[in-house]
C-alpha cells in the first residue's frame, strides 16, 4: 500500500487559479497545500515544506515549469519527488515529452475544481502502485 | 455533504470574484495589444501578451466559463507560431488577432447583461450531491393535495402543500431545494401551472425538477409541459406507484463514481492518456502496462470493465481475453478491445475469443468515456438480474438465503443481535382476482418500496416468492424488529392502491425470529415461518415474534 499523500506543493502565478486549487485540494483532497507564486519561490520554500508531491504550472513568467523541475532535481532531497505538470490541453506526444523531462504525469488546464483532487490522488496511487 | 455545500459556496464566491475581474483583464489585453502596435511588436511585450492570453485560456473553464477558455485558446493558438517565428505580424495577421481578441471581449459583454446566470457547474459526475427529499405539491384541489401529502409521507418524503400559484411563487423566491408536483389547470389560468414553472425556470443553472399532474392528456399540453422543463407528466387520477418510482429515481444518489475500469496497454503514455480521460469523467481507473501483471489488480481492484490493447509484446489482447474468460468469477466482466485494427474479420475473431466489443484507435476521449460508461451500466444491470427479482429489484430467494448465511456469520463474529422476518400480504389472491395481475404487481412493488425505504441501508430485503418477502434486520433484537416491522405494517395498511377508479387498501402479516433463540439459518427461517402462520391464524394484519420454546 502506498504511503498516504498529505503534503502538496503547487506553483502557479495566477492568484485566481491558486485560490481555486487550494480550495479543491484542501477540501476535497484533504491535503496540506503550500502555494508558491513562482519557480524561484518553489525552490526556496520546498526544502522546509518537504512536499511529497509537486504540481508545477508549465508557463510562468521568469522560471517556467520545466526549468523549475530541472533545478529541483539538482537538490538531493527532491531528486525523486513526483512532479505533475499543469498545462493547457495536450496531445499524447506532448505528454510523453513532459514525462521525458521527469514529470510523472500532466493534468490539463483548465482543470475542474471538483475532480482535481481525485486526479492528483489517482496519479499518486499509480506512481506508488 | 455539508462540506460539499461549503465548498460549492466558496467556489461560487471565487467564481463571482473571477467574473468581476474579467472586464479589467480583457481591457488589459486590449491595452497590451495597443502597446504592441506602437512598439512594433517587441518580443518581450509580445511574450507578455501571449502569456496573459494563455492564462485566461487555462483558467476560464475552471470557474465555469468554458467559452472564455475556448476563445482565449483560439487567440493563443494563433499567437504562438507568430511569437516563435519572432516576426512582426503583417496587416492581415494583425486583423486576425483583433478579430479573435474582439470575440473574447464580446463574450464578456454578453456575460455582463446576463447577470448571475452563469455559475460554477456544481454537479459533476462522480460527486454525490445532497439529495432533496422535500416535495412541493401545488394544486387548488385541496382534497387531492392533502391525500398526496399523506401518501407520500409513508414513503419518507416531506411534503409542503400550496393551493395557489401565488403562495408557491412567494416560497420559491426564498430559495428552493426539492421536487415540485404541479397541477396544470388553475382557476385563473387553464395552463397556470405550466406558465409559472416556465417563469421560474428562467435564469436558473440547475432546472427545477417538476412533475406535472393533469386531467388532460392532449399532446399540445404535454408539449407545453416539456417546454417548461418537466421531468414527468402524470395523468390524474395519479397512480401512486408510478409517482413514487419517479420520485425515487429523481432522488437516487447513484452515479458513475463507483465504476472501475482496468486498462491493459503496453504503451504507458497512451494508457495514461485514456486513464486521464476516464478519470476526468469521474471513473476510477487502474493501468497495467505488462499484461502478465494483470491478476493482482484484477482481484484487488475488481474492475467493472477491462480495456485491453490488442497488440502487446508479451501476450496479445486476444490471448489475455481467453485467459480471463476461463476464470469463472470473471465471467460477468465486459472486456473491450482497443486497437488500430480495422479488419472486420480480425475484430470478430477477437470478440469470438471472449471480448465484448471493439473500439478503434485513435478514439476521441469523449467517445471512449461514453462507450465505457454505457457498457459498464448495461453489464451491471445484467449482473443484477442474476441475483435480483425482476419485478421489485429485491434480492431473489436464493440470493437472500445466501445473504442470511453471510449476515449470521458476521453477527456471531461480532456478537451482535440479528433477526429474520417473513412478510406475507393478506388475502393477496383477492387482489389479483378482483383487479387483475397488473394491479397485484403494483401492490407488491409498493410493499417492496416501502420496506426498502423504511429499513436501514444495512438491512437486507428480498422477495421470497409470490406475495412473500423476507427481511434480515441486522443489529436488531426481536423486540426492536417487532417495533420496526409493526410501524411499517400500520403504514402499509393505510396506503391506498388504485385500480381503475376504485381505491382499496391491503394489509400484511409478519413473523419474526431472533438468532438469540434460533442459531442455525434453517431453524431461524422455520421459526419465522411458524410465527407468520400464527399471525395469519390469529386474524392477519399483525406482527408475531417466534417463541423461544418453539425451537
Amino acid at each position: 500500500m502506498a504511503e498516504a499523500l498529505t503534503r502538496v506543493l503547487y506553483t502557479e502565478d495566477e492568484p485566481d487559479i491558486q485560490a481555486v486549487a487550494r480550495l479543491a485540494l484542501e477540501m476535497l483532497g484533504g491535503f496540506t497545500v503550500e502555494i508558491c507564486n513562482s519557480g524561484a519561490e518553489a525552490l526556496e520554500r520546498a526544502p522546509d515544506f518537504n512536499p511529497q508531491l509537486i504540481l508545477l504550472d508549465v508557463m510562468m513568467p521568469g522560471m517556467d515549469g520545466p526549468t523549475t523541475l530541472a533545478r529541483l532535481r539538482e537538490l538531493p532531497q527532491f531528486a525523486n519527488t513526483p512532479v505533475i505538470f499543469m498545462t493547457a490541453k495536450v496531445q499524447p506526444a506532448e505528454v510523453a515529452g513532459y514525462k521525458k523531462l521527469g514529470a510523472i504525469d500532466v493534468i490539463p488546464k483548465p482543470f475542474d475544481p471538483m475532480t482535481l483532487a481525485g486526479q492528483v490522488s489517482a496519479i499518486w496511487e499509480r506512481s506508488h502502485g | 455533504m455539508a462540506e460539499l455545500a461549503d465548498l460549492q459556496a466558496k467556489l461560487k464566491l471565487l467564481s463571482d470574484d473571477y467574473v468581476a475581474k474579467l472586464p479589467a483583464k480583457l481591457e488589459q489585453l486590449v491595452q497590451m495589444r495597443d502597446g504592441l502596435v506602437q512598439s512594433g511588436w517587441d518580443v518581450e511585450g509580445f511574450e507578455n501578451f501571449h502569456r496573459s492570453v494563455h492564462s485566461l485560456s487555462g483558467s476560464g473553464k475552471t470557474f465555469g466559463f468554458a467559452d472564455v477558455s475556448v476563445a482565449a485558446r483560439n487567440l493563443e493558438n494563433y499567437l504562438k507560431p507568430l511569437l516563435q517565428a519572432k516576426v512582426q505580424p503583417d496587416q492581415e495577421q494583425r486583423e486576425q488577432i483583433d478579430r479573435l481578441l474582439n470575440e473574447l471581449k464580446g463574450l464578456n459583454s454578453v456575460r455582463e447583461k446576463a447577470d448571475d446566470t452563469v455559475m460554477v457547474d456544481v454537479s459533476p459526475v462522480g460527486v454525490a450531491v445532497s439529495v432533496p427529499r422535500r416535495i412541493y405539491v401545488v394544486d387548488d384541489d385541496r382534497e387531492l393535495a392533502a391525500e398526496l401529502k399523506v401518501q407520500l409521507s409513508y414513503f419518507g418524503y416531506q411534503v409542503s402543500v400550496f393551493h395557489t400559484l401565488d403562495s408557491f411563487r412567494l416560497v420559491m423566491q426564498q430559495g428552493f431545494d426539492g421536487i415540485v408536483l404541479m397541477d396544470i389547470n388553475f382557476p385563473e389560468d387553464s395552463l397556470g401551472g405550466v406558465h409559472l414553472i416556465s417563469e421560474l425556470q428562467q435564469g436558473r443553472t440547475a432546472p427545477i425538477p417538476v412533475i406535472f399532474l393533469s386531467s388532460h392528456d392532449a399532446i399540445e399540453i404535454r408539449l407545453e409541459a416539456v417546454r417548461a422543463g418537466c421531468v414527468a407528466y402524470l395523468k390524474k387520477p395519479v397512480n401512486l406507484g408510478v409517482l413514487i418510482d419517479k420520485l425515487d429515481e429523481l432522488t437516487s444518489t447513484q452515479n458513475a463514481a463507483a465504476y472501475r475500469v482496468l486498462i491493459v496497454d503496453d504503451e504507458p503514455e497512451l494508457a495514461n492518456f485514456y486513464a486521464g480521460s476516464l478519470e476526468q469523467a469521474g471513473l476510477s481507473v487502474r493501468v497495467v502496462n505488462d499484461p502478465l501483471q494483470i491478476m493482482k489488480p484484477l482481484l484487488e481492484f475488481s474492475p467493472d470493465l477491462v480495456l485491453i490493447d490488442m497488440y502487446m509484446p508479451s501476450c496479445s489482447g486476444m490471448e489475455l481475453a481467453k485467459v480471463l474468460r476461463q476464470i469463472d468469477t470473471l465471467i460477468g466482466i465486459p472486456i473491450v478491445f482497443l486497437s488500430s485494427e480495422t479488419n472486420m474479420d480480425k475484430q470478430l475473431a477477437a470478440i469470438g475469443l471472449g471480448g465484448d466489443d471493439f473500439l478503434t484507435k485513435p478514439i476521441e476521449p469523449q467517445h471512449l468515456v461514453s462507450a465505457v460508461i454505457s457498457r459498464v451500466k448495461r453489464s451491471l444491470i445484467l449482473r443484477s438480474f442474476m441475483v435480483r427479482d425482476s419485478l421489485t429489484g429485491l434480492l431473489n430467494h436464493t440470493a437472500i438465503k445466501n445473504q442470511l448465511d453471510h449476515e449470521m456469520a458476521r453477527a456471531r463474529r461480532q456478537s451482535k443481535p440479528l433477526t429474520f422476518a417473513m412478510v406475507d400480504i393478506d388475502h393477496f389472491k383477492n387482489v389479483n382476482d378482483s383487479y387483475g395481475h397488473p394491479v397485484g404487481d403494483r401492490v407488491i412493488k409498493s410493499l417492496s418500496r416501502l420496506l426498502k425505504q423504511r429499513l436501514r441501508e444495512n438491512d437486507v430485503v428480498g422477495r421470497y416468492g409470490g406475495e412473500e418477502f423476507a427481511v434480515i434486520l441486522v443489529d436488531a433484537d426481536g423486540e426492536t424488529a417487532v417495533r420496526v416491522m409493526d410501524d411499517i405494517r400500520k403504514d402499509f395498511a393505510k396506503l391506498l392502491h388504485l385500480a381503475e377508479d376504485k381505491e382499496f387498501s391491503v394489509s400484511f402479516s409478519c413473523g419474526i425470529a431472533d438468532i438469540a433463540h434460533f442459531s442455525e439459518a434453517s431453524k431461524l427461517t422455520d421459526a419465522a415461518d411458524r410465527a407468520l402462520y400464527q399471525a395469519k391464524h390469529s386474524g392477519r394484519n399483525q406482527v408475531r415474534l417466534a417463541d423461544a420454546k418453539s425451537d
